[in-house]
């Protein structure tokens, strides 16, 4: 999943991560001398819950009533509030927990970990033996806005528009409907493919409540894709046309769009058509909320640190890493870290630094740290050192250390390993791309530079005013084919090592920029997903060790944190695991 | 920088006739026997500012030539460190306390502190960024007023269709935006030389054409003015009448009549350039190496950073302040002594 933020921003923090990498020492959680020790919101691979019904349990103390404002700083929000077309942090994370309902969901437990339980479905679906074919029953007593029923034609439609790679073309179901869906290959979608009805998909058949989904190849993980927002009805014909629809989408959830200015301000008001009886995970506490987009970040601090009146009510979606001691010191319970699910990586590239010694090397002559406060970032709490691809708490994630301990900067040991590698006489070249853009990313980049120079490398830092990615990405490039080091941070789209490990270091995927391609590897990969259910978090795990230790294709440089702020008489402060957001649903207003 | 750096309504007009004085007076004794130029030298010293000013210039050009040397006497460079050892992450990346101020106490070692997050000396940066500002300014200023004297002398004293050509040449660069035009160029420069060896020199020669590309016009129009009241005066009209050619008229006879208004408008060209160039580096365009004052202002404007670490903006604000400042005064200086008209 793409993470929502500029073109500059995410440029430049793509360079730091892909310089702010893993290793690292290992302080955790804050240190700061006036700051409570913080516990990290994260999530420990996901539990499932298949019974759960309506209502949603109810948060302690909750009272109903005010306004929530959210200030997404340096966010532009979504572009189009389209449930097929959303495949972004910040537009999932609000429309799945407040707006549109899917087949399954999130919810937050106890302990803060997500929860899936099931939503517009009864329960979490049942597979057949080999999951290609996977039947959800439909309850019958959700209701659209208007208050007409949510029927499992309305379901079928909406999974069959997220096959419209045309329509949608940023849309999550690009990746995932088109993938495993059976005759999805071949079929346009509803719009492109002029089937208004989706009568030409043989993929999904409705037998009264029940949808039925055919696979192409086994699909296991159909009930977390299912809590995707794409994954939920949508209004028959023409009522639910893009791009207009994207505009003001009928709601089924708890809140519905009042008004929505893109990139500016999105404002949800009460469903009174909602019943909380058809829903088991979401609430409908506050009267409104408002989101508002592309915040100047220091101003929003500011608002947020005065706990004046505007921010009493307000959450801001980020903390400037200059305000992280103030905002420690006297937010307490109301600064929220929570895990983002996301690795960021340096990726030497595969067919041109063959020797496993060389990208170790790498590993040790990274200046984690360095990198980290140059850029901007908080050691230890926005950053943490990583040791492998898989996010800490995925499930199956293996808590092992390539070379028996954490990889930290030492240039001594990274010279030591050039040396072994028969590059001891003279400095091994690098050469790699930075933001100039961005004096944050300059930062990082003359850090990483000092640190591969320290530890027997020459860097050659090619500045680019593009976006990396555009680089990286584009294999006709002239600078990307100078590259032997690039990098790439990525997101889980849900707690699986499915969304992690093939996107990264499968032969041939898109953002495998390292260009490892092991015949074996690649065949592990396809075998895991025909494994039985429960043991395929287990063989992610495994393979995840096995790749890291027998070949060190990619240097994890660090688990990216968010922090959330929550105003004074916000109740329930708490981020979603599931997605790294604030956790919209049990939000509720004090009064 | 489509603004006349300096307009005729502003300099007086040097082919008016001094006002009438009596010849037997003191003054105009003092005056006889002393070249126009020895007369405005003489001005200048007395005016107080101008004085100072000069002399703050001058200390601004010393440490831009004597940068590495200085640097090298305090100690200072600007290599990178690793941040973690001058800078605590923990503390809102602000420099540990033995690095000096805002935490610690003056150090020697360090002694205008060095930069949140990066670590990097403050002097270094500082000294070293006075030599870009002020070698990107100076540059540009010379080829801009080389080619502005050029044109408008052309356009004065052909006049016709030269004229017309070279003043429709004029007007057309003042209306493309500089700005824009900067903004545009930046990538593309990148794009084209990003892979090369000596990317800093190129982007800074970049610079310094961008600024002499859309500097050089304001010039250019006064000259032309200038000359075509000239060129109907009588020692110019004798001149041709002796067959004398074009370019020698043009060299010997108009340019040195023109030394007023070039050091004008060179004088205030100078100090608009300086600010230009920290401005576009604020930016982002232009320099971006991080070796420019333009550069750490950006850098130091933090709501965070301000309050808690006020010196590492104020130091390169101070530097251009000071140095635009000065240039500014002392152009004006410069234009009251050389006008004529002008007595204090």
């Amino acid at each position: 999943m793409k993470r929502n933020k500029p073109l500059a921003l995410v440029a430049g923090a793509a360079l730091l991560t892909l310089a702010a990498c893993g290793g690292g020492s290992s302080d955790d959680g804050s240190t700061g001398d006036d700051g409570a020790k913080r516990d990290f919101g994260g999530q420990e691979g996901g539990t499932k819950d298949a019974e759960r019904q309506g209502p949603a349990v109810e948060v302690e103390g909750a009272t109903a009533g005010g306004t929530v404002t959210v200030y997404l700083p340096g966010d532009p929000g979504p572009d189009t509030l389209d449930p097929t077309a959303g495949w972004s942090v910040t537009g999932n994370s609000i429309q799945q927990a407040l707006t549109s309902r899917s087949l399954t969901q999130y919810v937050r437990d106890e302990d803060g970990q997500p929860v899936l339980v099931p939503d517009l479905a009864t329960d979490l679906g049942t597979a057949n033996e080999d999951f290609t074919e996977w039947t959800f029953t439909i309850r019958d007593d959700a209701t659209w806005e208007d208050g007409q029923p949510v029927t499992a034609d309305e379901v079928a439609f909406g999974i069959c528009r997220s096959l419209d790679s045309e329509a949608f073309p940023s849309g999550a179901g690009t990746e995932y409907s088109k993938t495993f869906f059976d005759g999805a290959a071949d079929y346009e979608g509803p719009y492109t493919g002029k089937d208004p009805k989706c009568e030409k998909w043989s993929g999904i058949s409705v037998d009264g409540q029940d949808v039925t989904i055919k696979m192409a190849v086994p699909f296991p993980d159909m009930d977390y894709w299912g809590a995707f927002m794409a994954m939920g009805p949508a209004p028959l014909g023409n009522a639910s046309k893009p791009p207009n629809y994207g505009n003001k989408p009928l709601s089924n959830g708890p809140y519905k769009v009042d008004s929505y200015k893109p990139n500016e301000e999105l404002v949800l008001v009460k469903n009174d058509q909602w019943s909380a009886d058809s829903d088991p995970g979401r609430h409908q506490y506050a009267d409104e909320f408002v989101f508002k987009f592309n915040q100047d970040q220091a101003k929003v601090d500011e608002i947020m640190l005065s706990d004046n009146s505007d921010s009493q009510t307000a959450v801001s979606t980020a903390l400037g890493s200059d305000k992280y001691n103030d905002a420690n010191g006297q937010l307490g319970e109301r600064l929220v870290q929570q895990t983002s699910q996301c690795v960021s990586t340096l990726t030497p590239d595969y067919t041109k630094i063959t020797d496993i010694n060389v990208r170790k090397a790498l590993a040790y002559a990274y200046p984690y740290q360095d990198v980290w406060i140059a850029g901007g970032e908080v050691p230890g709490v926005t950053r943490v050192p990583a040791n492998s691809v898989m996010p800490p708490g995925m499930a199956g994630k293996k808590e092992f250390f390539v070379d028996g301990e954490q990889i930290t900067y030492d240039p001594e040991k990274s010279k030591a390993l050039l040396a072994e590698a028969g590059y001891g006489d003279k400095p091994y070249p690098i050469t790699m791309v930075f933001y100039e853009v961005d004096p944050l990313a300059v930062a990082g980049q003359e850090q990483i530079t000092k640190g591969f120079e320290a530890g027997g490398f020459s860097v050659k830092a090619i500045p680019v005013q593009d976006s990396p990615y555009n680089i990286w990405l584009d294999p006709d490039n002239k600078v990307n084919k100078k590259l032997n080091l690039r990098g790439v941070n990525w997101c889980s789209d849900w707690p699986a090592g499915s969304t992690m490990l093939p996107p990264l270091l499968k032969g041939g995927a898109v953002y495998n920029t390292a260009f490892f391609d092991e015949p074996s590897i690649n065949d592990e990969m396809d075998n895991i997903n025909t494994l039985p259910l429960e043991e395929q978090a287990d063989a992610w795990g495994a393979l995840d060790e096995k790749i890291m230790t027998e070949y060190f294709p990619i240097i994890p440089t660090a688990f990216r944190n968010d922090l959330f702020v929550f105003g004074s008489k916000i109740g329930n402060p708490s981020g979603d695991g599931s997605i790294g957001a604030p956790n919209y649903k049990d939000l509720y207003v004090m009064q | 920088m489509s603004a006349e750096t300096a307009g005729p309504e502003t300099l007086g007009s040097l082919s008016t006739e001094p006002e009438h004085q009596d010849p037997n007076s003191q003054q105009a004794k003092e005056i006889s026997g002393k070249s126009p130029m020895r007369i405005a030298l003489g001005r200048l010293a007395r005016d107080k500012i101008a004085v100072i000013c000069a002399i703050v210039v001058l200390f601004f050009i010393f440490c831009a030539v004597f940068a590495g040397p200085i640097s090298s006497v305090f100690g200072v460079s600007l290599e990178t460190p690793l941040a973690s050892e001058r800078v605590d992450g923990l503390n809102k990346g602000l420099p540990l306390p033995e690095m000096g101020p805002p935490n610690g106490a003056f150090t020697m070692e360090h002694p205008m502190g060095v930069a949140p997050r990066t670590g990097e000396d403050n002097l270094a940066y500082w000294l070293y960024g006075c030599r870009v500002s002020l070698l990107i300014a100076t540059t540009a200023t010379i080829f801009a007023s080389v080619v502005g004297v050029i044109i408008g002398l052309l356009a004065g004293f052909l006049g016709g269709a030269v004229d017309k050509m070279l003043s429709f040449f004029i007007d057309m660069f003042l209306t493309v935006p500089f700005l824009l035009a900067a903004l545009t160029l930046a990538p593309i420069i990148n794009d084209r030389f990003n892979t090369a060896d000596n990317y800093g020199t190129i982007q800074k020669i970049a610079l310094v054409v961008v600024l002499s590309i859309f500097g050089w016009m304001g010039t250019a129009r006064l000259i032309r003015g200038e000359v075509i009241t000239l060129r109907e005066r009588e020692f110019v009209q004798a001149a041709r009448v002796m067959g004398m050619p074009t370019s020698r008229i043009l060299f010997k006879e108009l340019l040195p009549n023109l030394a007023a208004p070039i050091i004008i408008s060179v004088s205030l060209m100078l100090p608009t350039f300086v600010a230009l160039e920290a401005g576009l580096a604020f930016l982002g365009i232009g320099v971006t190496d991080g070796v420019s004052w333009g550069q750490t202002i950006l850098k130091a404007t933090n709501l965070t950073f301000f309050r808690e670490y006020p010196q590492y903006l104020w130091q390169p604000l101070l530097g251009i302040v000071a140095l635009v400042l000065s240039l500014n005064l002392l152009g004006d200086a410069v234009r009251d002594a050389l006008d004529p008209k002008t007595r204090r």
